[in-house]
């Protein structure tokens, strides 16, 4: 992999407006951050569910990582295993490359995978490993692909990692094999990770249509269909800020036209379907778009009618990462709720103007991380609920908020129309629980008013 | 609002039909082996050919059983009161420190990072750290920030002394906030180990600046009289048993270092960063406590050696005291160190604790167990295998030392019940995996991430020590002590009946047992 220049990463937009400020700015020292670029580049390409995926490095940062995401697979399961060459003392004086060596020769010799990818770490980064020339030579050896990830936590933020991870797979995976004669030809997923089973619902949706999902970048993907992605006809980018890159220089490699979309909220879904379909230049397929949303959204409104009349007028703040702000929004407009504050601190400029066509001039937007900053929100808008990831759930439990977990440790898939409805679903319990009313309420001895009312 | 409409858990959904045919559609895409070949290889791994080929890999580790140093610093670092943990390095680690321990204890887990990038790796990491004390600081307002370091500030040889008084004189910081800090390199030790540094470093530093001149026993302006130490604790009820404990010797005493009050806060409706912990204050005073008693001994060797050389006090050390016997000599050590008589509701509760003991017996009995877990808990539990009659068979410390391996054998082979128990340290749970398969037992106990393998084995798991993710409250539950002892006992014999009621075929459904 070419070797990473911060110029040039620099230079580079996260979205595709000339940013006003860096972009993927660096956290401040000081601060609760949130991952670093190795784990970005590990989210992207773990859901390549057949691969074995190999941390070089220290125990800890596969010690840490392992099996900490809920990226649901149908099948193989290899890439739910801890692999780590864990290096010690001894490794960082005198180099680890003999046990990298070792421990892909011991991977390909026990576990047989399509592929393996490498990740380098702080460390491997830092005393100058040649994991490339290491992938290199046993790649050949083996005749088997290695992939060295050169995204090492300290380049940058998770999102950074995100991106080397894409331009791994360009480097080398995509347009290194080719699609079986059975395989009809069709829209590559890229940055749908398949939490929670997401993409499942998708794929269904899609079938339906008739519209062929091809190469899954990366949720529940094989690998060998990620090595024939540069076929497919149209690129759908679901996570832009993750992998949009990616989706930009399949078009100028291979000129697949992309557009970015979204399937939370049943608008945002008709729209990716329906892009879909427009965009593969196929009209008898657009029809039958037409008629599936139609009939799917008819159905929605029938079933979340009993939702709707309580969750109308609620308001939510929201902050989360990877999954997209603005689209979340949509999906909890359709549902009555209004959000009444944003985070944005892993938005990009695109991002950034999207959630402005979709919130009131009064949503706070809440441009750095941190409990304290989040929570405050919460009280200056009396908002109802919040909507964000696992490290904020427990301090919304402290402060009795009623919240639903938004981001990769998930239980529940929120995608597409029945997504609305699990969405729809969950705000209601979390928003009508009793425990809130007991919770908020002062002790019998107790005459003080809760802090106000909810 | 009650439901209406019934919607599947993926579990449930992605077995319905459409989603298995789509499931069987993707196999085009796998991996070209044949479902025989796979079959074969799933075969394979499970014979004993293959254990010993797993037992010969030394490059690579497969399923760790260890986290590493700054994650145990951090746990040290919110023992105490208004202290900020602050980790020098690259921001990643800190985030998976914190979901880390949030997923454990379901709490909120504070800690900021110095955020350090390529330009830190070039330059070294002053600058970094200098703004972040300041920065936070000024946004926590911490009384205490204890910094630890990650590989990247080991790996370019960051000097953590020079660059703090740096910014003190720079007016970053004040003089007067105590900055303890502790080198926790990744690529050596383990959360223990780490843990260790850190707790150690906080002491002497606060120390160091209070002027106290330690003389044991003195009680001189503090009346205190016994040191504790947890250690690596991931139970808060383990906190509420020693407290009950000592409370029930009408014993004063001082934690050092008390993370359960920052892991288990009420829901107050407000949070706040910081929640009890050992008062700064309190800790130069405990150097002139008659003696220090620390409940693990492999988590808390280099602060047990400042204890006894700087301090010149008495320090007893024990690992995990969970079971009859190993509680006894904890009960013991305390009336020891603080001269007190031993008070009858203890006598009582143990009294009680045996009978419980007495009573499920027959179902332990002969029972053969697997334990993976953090030396000092092994030990614990090995004892509490023996004693009840389970007998242990395979121990796996990924981060034991010689000296524990050869405690946990000498203890093995003073009992009859420990005849066929082999212990490995520098292991992981691939290992595991293969002597589950290849020995088979009855019972394991271990971490959340042990349940893979035991799956794979088809052995029950008895989730204990850190971390416990897949299972609420668990480490609101002491393991030690009387109490704790019931608690395991408790969890152990009815995992081993609800088994037994899965497996009957009817006709024995038993009523009784």
């Amino acid at each position: 992999m070419e070797p990473i220049r911060k110029d040039e990463f620099d230079s580079q937009a996260c979205g595709s407006l000339t940013p006003k400020t860096k972009p993927c700015p660096r956290p401040k020292p000081g601060e609760a951050a949130g991952g670093c670029s190795f784990d970005g580049a590990q989210i992207t390409l773990l859901p390549i569910m057949d691969a074995a995926h190999l941390v070089h490095g220290p125990i800890a940062c596969a010690g840490n990582s392992w099996e900490s995401r809920g990226t649901l697979t149908s099948g193989p399961s290899l890439s739910q295993y801890g692999f780590a060459t864990d290096l010690n003392n001894t490794d960082i004086i005198f180099g680890g490359e003999k046990k990298l060596k070792e421990s892909i020769d011991y991977i390909a010799g026990r576990f047989a995978p399509p592929a393996i990818f490498v990740y380098a770490t702080c460390v491997t980064a830092l005393i100058g490993e040649d994991m490339d020339a290491v992938c290199k030579e046993a790649s050949g050896r083996l005749g088997l692909p290695v992939i060295p990830v050169n995204a090492p936590g300290f380049v940058g933020s998770k999102n950074l990692g995100n991106r080397l991870a894409g331009d791994a797979l360009l480097q080398y995976v995509i347009g290194t094999g080719e699609p079986e004669k059975e395989v009809p030809l069709g829209v590559n997923l890229i940055g749908e990770y398949n939490i929670a089973g997401e993409m499942w619902d998708i794929e269904k949706l899609m079938n339906s249509a008739g519209i062929t999902l091809m190469s899954r970048i990366t949720g529940d993907a094989r690998y060998k269909e990620i090595t024939w992605a540069h076929r497919a006809k149209v690129n759908m980018v679901v996570c832009s800020r993750a992998l949009l890159g990616l989706a930009k220089e399949m078009e100028k490699r291979y000129h697949i036209p992309f557009f970015e979309g979204s399937f939370y909220g049943a608008k945002e879904t008709t729209y990716s379907l329906r892009q879909m379909a427009f965009l593969m230049n196929d009209r008898e397929m657009e029809r039958r778009v037409d008629r599936l949303t139609e009939r799917e959204e008819a159905r929605l409104i029938q079933d979340l009618r009993p939702y709707r009349k309580l969750l109308k007028g609620k308001k939510a703040v929201l902050y989360t990462g990877g999954v997209k702000s603005w689209s979340i929004i949509s999906a909890l407009k359709e549902l009555g709720v209004q959000v009444v504050g944003v985070g944005t601190n892993k938005s990009t400029d695109d991002d950034v103007r999207r959630i402005a066509d979709r919130v009131g001039d009064d949503t706070e937007y809440i441009p750095e991380g941190g409990a304290s900053r989040i929570i405050k929100t919460v009280r200056d808008r009396k908002a109802d609920i919040m909507i964000a990831g696992g490290r904020n759930m427990y301090v919304a439990m402290k402060e009795q908020i009623p919240f639903i977990d938004i981001n990769q440790e998930r239980h529940k898939a929120y995608a597409g129309y029945e997504g609305l409805l699990r969405l729809a679903k969950e705000l209601t319990y979390s928003l009508t629980n009793p425990i809130w009313r007991l919770a908020s309420s002062p002790a019998p001895w107790d005459k003080e008013e809760p802090p106000y009312d909810r | 609002m009650k439901d209406h409409l019934n919607i599947p858990d993926h579990n449930k959904l992605f077995q319905t039909e459409p989603y298995v045919k789509q499931r069987e559609g993707k196999k085009a895409f796998e991996a070209p082996c044949s479902e025989q070949e796979t079959a074969e290889a799933l075969a394979y791994s499970k014979t004993s050919e293959y254990k010993d080929k797993n037992f010969a890999r030394k490059s690579l580790v497969v399923n760790p059983h260890k986290a590493c140093q700054p994650l145990g610093a951090l746990m040290a670092s919110l023992g105490f009161e208004k202290t900020l943990p602050f980790i020098h390095g690259s921001q990643g680690c800190t985030a998976y420190f914190r979901s880390h321990l949030s997923r454990h204890f379901k709490e909120p887990a504070p800690a900021v990072s110095s955020s350090m990038t390529e330009d830190g790796a070039v330059f070294g990491g002053m600058s970094n750290l200098i703004d972040g004390l300041e920065n936070s600081v000024a946004l926590y307002k911490p009384e205490m920030v204890a910094v630890s370091t990650t590989c990247m500030a080991e790996v370019i040889g960051d000097d953590l002394q020079a660059f703090i008084s740096n910014a003190r004189q720079k007016g970053a910081i004040t003089e007067e906030l105590p900055v303890p800090y502790a080198n926790t390199p990744s690529f050596a030790g383990s959360h223990i180990t780490g843990y260790d540094s850190m707790l150690k470093s906080i002491i002497s530093t606060l120390y160091k600046r209070s002027g106290i001149e330690a003389t044991p026993g003195s009680g001189e302006g503090t009346g205190e009289k016994l040191n504790v130490i947890l250690g690596f604790e991931p139970y808060t009820g383990n906190f509420a048993e020693m407290r009950k404990i000592l409370a029930a010797f009408d014993t004063k005493y001082t934690f050092l270092g008390d993370h359960s009050g920052n892991f288990d806060s009420p829901a107050t409706g407000e949070y706040s960063y910081y929640y009890g912990g050992t008062k700064l204050e309190d800790v130069p005073k405990a150097a002139n406590a008659l003696g220090t008693l620390s409940l693990q001994k492999y988590s808390v060797k280099k602060t047990l050696e400042y204890i006894e050389g700087t301090w010149k006090q008495q320090t007893v050390s024990m690992s995990a005291p969970i079971g009859i016997t190993a509680t006894d000599r904890l009960v013991d050590a305390i009336s020891e160190l603080t001269g007190l008589p031993i008070p009858a509701e203890l006598i009582d509760e143990r009294g009680r604790v045996v009978d419980a003991l007495t009573d499920s017996h027959p179902y332990l009995h002969g029972k053969r167990t697997a334990l993976v877990g953090d030396p000092d808990l092994l030990i614990g539990l090995i004892q509490f295998c023996l004693e009840t009659g389970m007998e242990p068979v395979h121990i796996v410390c990924s981060n034991g030392d010689n000296g524990f391996k050869g405690e946990a054998e000498a203890l093995l082979a003073a009992s009859p019940y420990g005849a066929e128990a082999t212990v490995h340290i520098g292991n992981d749970l691939w290992h595991m995996r293969s002597l589950l398969i290849d020995n088979p037992v009855d019972l394991s106990f271990g971490s959340s991430h042990l349940k893979y393998a035991a799956k794979d084995a088809g052995v029950p798991l008895i989730r204990v020590g850190f971390p416990v993710f897949d299972r609420h409250h668990l480490h609101r539950y002491p393991v030690i002590g009387y109490q704790g002892t019931l608690n395991l006992l408790t969890t152990v014999v009815n995992t081993i009946l609800q088994n037994l009621d899965d497996d009957s075929s009817g006709f024995n459904h038993d009523l009784v047992r």
